[in-house]
């Protein structure tokens, strides 16, 4: 029954091909999925514009656009699935005009893995990172217990390095006119 | 507060040396980003080059303005065509038709066409009467041929040779001189 | 007359400018009260000559003043006072006109804030802001002069951008989005002066984080208010396509969200300060990215201005900033050693680099997506695209990711906690997160990421209204007091707590509405004659007539549809189309008929009076609402918990009241 189907879109759509509109489906080969109608055609055929570009509106997608250019390309899509043309065929037959501009997603090819790829290897890599640094400060914990300093009341606190702490003292005398650098609220 | 000003115990701060780690992480963001963006630079991304150019024209069968026998693509083999996307609302197709009527005119062994793009039949009849035309514009109801050459917008113009293969495609509107060197170069082309 | 008047005065901001970013930096490294003094005197006449610069602006476009170029250019006698007011950030050289003016808004604040406190490092901020404003003087002093002289004025000129003139919201979006974009300059100076200055203290993080969290509220309202104007406007029904420009307002916004977590940690555990710096650094660093796609018309985008000069001078400005950051970096960032550190079993700590992790991820995501196709225009030659379903599929299960640790994070205890505290903490919003789920399931949800977005989302909102109401509750206990008493004693002693938990209150109802309103919705094309009916769902629409209205500024078609549902009238819908005079395509106006569980969205795609059809696209969405709710809530939980902070740093005292590690720590 279904190759049968199959066979039967084919040549409907060879014969609407030498009939009136013969420039949709040139080059497309035979169709390659399963005829599709009612509900599960209106669901595909939303799917499918979803992922080509408008190419009048830039940015939107033939199923989200309003344009007449983007209705258009997405009534194609509908008898192009109707006749049994699956996703992939379609999309290759727009970008057979548009080129790769057309596709909202970019396909899995050459330098385009990148993109796919990038984020899931930036997620195990940060991840990773993670995963090193806790265990760096676990290791470290465990021979060093002392309090850690972040407890202490840090406003107006000095840096712990000598040279430094003088120059911040410098600096508030210098600044604010406290004698030694020490708020006068805060002196004994 | 009294005792504020006892130092923090912070880590003492490392003397002035680079990071290197941070360094080349940084430079393996940085030069790529700014390597693309400069690349880009100037580049008109609103206009995409067509994949067609080079290959067989896509074919077509439509019925012209104000009716008749459908104008195949077929049909115009053997000699080299121009097929000139436009519509009655697109400011610049103005002086672009008469442009091309005038070549359409002169270049007797080249077949014009004009398709017409998201507009009405009956308001390109009336343009076509008040300005008149050398050539034949053809109706394209659901804008199929024009998703099949991969239209953005109007005006855009196809120049094919004898053999039917896109040799150039023009975006914008032409100018006499432009029109008659495409042509050269479909003739050239289409021997 | 008023050019001159205007170039001088950007020519005088150039020059205060530039003299206080040397001051600022020869103070920093040289301390002297003299050299302080004159950097703020130089910051604050940076700021009066921007204020003046854009009076002359305003005063030149009220008065219609058509020898100054950019009135020639946006301006028009035909359109009402408020057009011409707002007309100054419509367009390119105004907008970066405008963007001097927050700007100097938002250094003076911030000098005047801190002008007798953080003495070691401000003089470098302010060297580091001025430099910055340095850079916006002289793109309105060369590259995007909007004070250029007219030789001969015309008497009337073209008028705004009609989109600016179609909906309020373009008219508010703007000043809110240059207000979080710009005012994410100043956390970007601060940070720079703790890497020149070698320290980030705890008293230092303050300001840092106080007006990182300004912008970030204003920027969160920005993004919200913009998709907000798509949904409104644009009439494809959704608010969100992923183009370039609104992933420029987007990628900011995450950076800054997990710089505003970490340091948090820093505040807390004295660790991270080197991560938090680059956070920030990164986040004025997309913000002058997002400029950049705006401005230079290299990315394809709806929204973006048109090729100028102006791009290659901000792409100059952005190479500098980059190189400059990372050299400091480099340098520096070794300086910014950990006080304390991180707890490292399952706790809040370690839930805080998760959550980081994500926000970080999302970033580079979406910057690689926003960036990839001229990447591989550059290496290939081809141009091609990265859209909306990509974005969808990568940005989805990172958003589900994010709800799942914003309600685990809070719910776990900071520190190290038994096998017993970890089950008391998470396993009770389990009860939440199975209601919603299954109040999801029961109202027909049947996408698993949806059913998992309302699964995670219940699990979130109750450990966040239980941990709001925490020191309430410990309040009613101990003191005996009663709900409300308790309520105004916990909530002004805790009101950043308060506030962070009213921020993730609203960020879960948006992401939630966010995961509905996206895969719930229905919608459908129809063709309709006069009197003809269709039906959605429960609702029918009649389309009764086809008007034509002409006003001063625009002709308009609208179609009169009447709505009801299940018999009962819901009144009329008129969907629009706007013709302006200097645009081809009309600008489509859709009908939104809003209430808290459902939209009606209707949008003209043609339309014939003369015949008296109408083509109509007809969506029902869901819980659109509630984002615009929940953004509001988010911006309130902002406020709420910077407000007391800035109110509070003018009496100091009361903020350095002893910080006992104890009081920090236990109730939370």
């Amino acid at each position: 029954m279904k190759p049968f189907a199959v066979a039967l879109a084919a040549l409907f759509a060879s014969a609407a091909g030498a009939g009136s509109p013969p420039a949709s489906t040139a080059g497309m080969g035979p169709p390659r999925g399963q005829p599709l109608s009612g509900a599960a055609l209106d669901a595909r055929t939303e799917d499918v514009g979803g992922l080509l570009r408008c190419p009048v509106c830039q940015g939107l997608s033939v199923a989200d656009s309003p344009s007449t250019m983007a209705r258009n390309m997405k009534a194609e899509v509908r008898e192009k699935l109707a006749a049994g043309y699956d996703q992939e065929q379609i999309l290759a037959y727009f970008e057979r005009s548009y080129g790769e501009f057309v596709r909202l997603e970019p396909s899995l090819h050459g330098v385009n893995w990148v993109v796919w790829f990038g984020p899931i290897l930036a997620l195990l890599a940060g991840g990773a990172a993670i995963a090193w640094a806790l265990k760096r400060t676990g290791r470290k914990a465990s021979v060093d217990s002392s309090a850690p300093a972040a407890d202490l009341p840090a406003r107006d606190t000095l840096p712990g390095d000598e040279q430094l702490a003088a120059a911040v003292r410098r600096v508030r005398a210098l600044a604010y006119g406290w004698p030694g650098g020490i708020p006068p609220k805060a002196a004994p | 507060m009294t005792t504020a000003l006892t130092p923090g115990a912070g880590t003492p701060p490392q003397a002035s040396r680079i990071n290197r780690k941070v360094l080349i992480a940084g430079i393996a963001i940085v030069v790529p980003l700014l390597a693309v963006l400069v690349a880009n630079l100037g580049r008109d991304p609103h206009t995409v080059r067509s994949p067609l150019v080079g290959r067989q024209a896509p074919p077509f069968s439509l019925v012209p303005v104000g009716g008749g026998r459908p104008v195949t693509l077929e049909s115009l083999r053997g000699k080299p065509a121009v097929i000139n996307f436009w519509a009655t609302w697109c400011v610049p197709c103005f002086e672009e038709h008469a442009a091309l009527t005038a070549a359409a005119k002169g270049l007797r062994d080249v077949q014009f066409l004009g398709i017409v793009y998201e507009d009405d039949e009956a308001r390109t009849l009336e343009f076509v009467k008040q300005r008149g035309s050398a050539y034949p514009s053809l109706m394209d109801a659901d804008g199929r041929v024009a998703i099949a050459y991969g239209v953005f917008g109007v005006p855009e113009t196809f120049f094919i040779d004898g053999n039917g293969r896109i040799v150039e495609k023009y975006v914008g509107p032409l100018q006499r001189s432009t029109i008659a060197a495409l042509v050269e170069q479909a003739r050239g082309e289409g021997r | 007359m008023l050019p001159i008047l205007g170039r001088t005065l950007i020519l005088l901001a150039l020059l205060a400018a530039s003299a206080g970013a040397v001051t600022g930096f020869v103070t920093g490294k040289n301390p002297s009260p003299a050299g302080w003094t004159w950097t703020r005197r130089l910051a604050y006449a940076f700021a009066a000559f921007m204020v003046l610069a854009n009076l002359t602006m305003e005063y030149a476009l009220l008065t219609h003043d058509f020898s100054v170029s950019y009135v020639a250019h946006v301006g028009s006698r035909a359109v009402p006072t408020w057009v011409s007011i707002v007309s100054l950030w419509s367009s390119l050289e105004g907008s970066i006109l405008f963007w001097g003016l927050v700007m100097g808004a938002y250094v003076a604040f911030a000098t005047w804030r801190n002008a007798d406190r953080h003495p070691e490092y401000m003089p470098y901020a302010v060297g580091v802001w001025l430099a910055c404003g340095a850079f916006f003087s002289f793109l309105l002093a060369g590259p995007a002069q909007p004070f250029a002289t007219v030789a001969n004025p015309l008497a009337d000129g073209p008028g705004p951008n009609p989109l600016l003139q179609n909906h309020y919201l373009m008219v508010i979006h703007p000043p809110f989005l240059y207000s979080g974009y710009v005012g994410m300059t100043i956390p970007f100076g601060l940070a720079c002066a703790a890497l020149l200055v070698g320290r980030l203290g705890n008293d230092f993080i303050r300001p840092l984080r106080n007006f990182l969290l300004l912008s970030w509220i204003f920027l969160t309202c920005a993004i919200v208010l913009g998709g907000w104007w798509a949904y409104e406007v644009l009439g494809w029904g959704g608010y969100w396509a992923w183009d370039p420009v609104e992933n420029a307002s987007f990628l900011p916004w995450l950076t800054a969200t997990a710089a505003l977590h970490s340091a948090l940690l820093v505040e807390r555990k004295g660790v991270l300060k080197a991560w938090t710096v680059i956070l920030v650094l990164s986040t004025y660093l997309l913000t002058i990215l997002g400029t950049f796609m705006t401005r230079s018309g290299v990315f394809n985008s709806v929204h973006s201005f048109t090729q100028s000069a102006i791009g290659p001078t901000i792409l100059v400005f952005l190479a500098a900033a980059l190189l400059f950051s990372l050299a400091l970096l480099a340098l520096r960032v070794d300086t910014l050693g950990a006080d304390g550190r991180l707890e490292t079993g399952p706790s809040r700590d370690v839930l805080f680099l998760v959550q980081n992790l994500l926000f970080v991820l999302f970033t580079f995501t979406v910057l690689l997506g926003t960036v990839f196709p001229l990447v591989v225009e550059a290496v290939r030659g081809v141009q091609m695209s990265v859209g909306r379903p990509y974005f969808d599929r990568m940005s989805v299960p990172i958003g589900v990711a994010l709800l799942f640790v914003m309600g685990v994070g809070p719910a776990l205890p900071w520190g190290r906690a038994t096998p017993r505290q970890l089950r008391s903490a998470l396993l009770p919003p389990l009860v939440g997160a199975c209601l919603l789920g299954a109040v999801g399931l029961a109202l027909g949800v049947r996408n698993p990421w949806t059913v998992l977005a309302l699964f995670f989302g219940g699990y979130t909102a109750q450990v966040t209204l239980s941990e709001m109401f925490l020191p309430v509750r410990q309040r009613m206990r101990s003191h005996g007091e009663g709900l409300l008493e308790a309520f105004r004693q916990t909530q002004s002693r805790g009101r950043r707590r308060l506030g962070a938990y009213i921020v993730h209150a609203g960020a879960v109802v948006a992401i939630v509405a966010v995961a509905v309103s996206s895969t719930m919705g229905s919608s459908k094309e129809i063709q309709l004659r006069k009197g003809e009916a269709t039906t959605l769902g429960a609702y029918t629409f009649t389309f009764v007539a086809a008007e034509k209205v002409v006003e001063p500024h625009r002709d308009s078609l609208l179609a009169r549809v009447d709505v009801s549902k299940g018999g009962r009238s819901l009144g009329s819908l008129y969907p629009r189309m706007n013709q302006y005079e200097s645009q081809r395509e009309p600008i489509g106006s859709p009908a939104v008929r809003s209430s808290l569980t459902e939209d009606l969205y209707l949008s003209i795609h043609n339309i014939d009076t003369d015949a008296g059809t109408v083509g109509l696209l007809v969506l029902v969405n869901p819980m659109v609402t509630w984002i615009w709710i929940a953004t509001g809530v988010m911006a309130l939980g902002g406020l709420v918990a910077l407000l007391p902070r800035l109110r509070s740093a003018t009496a100091p005292a009361r903020v350095a009241a002893p910080s006992a590690p104890i009081a920090l720590g236990g109730s939370n």
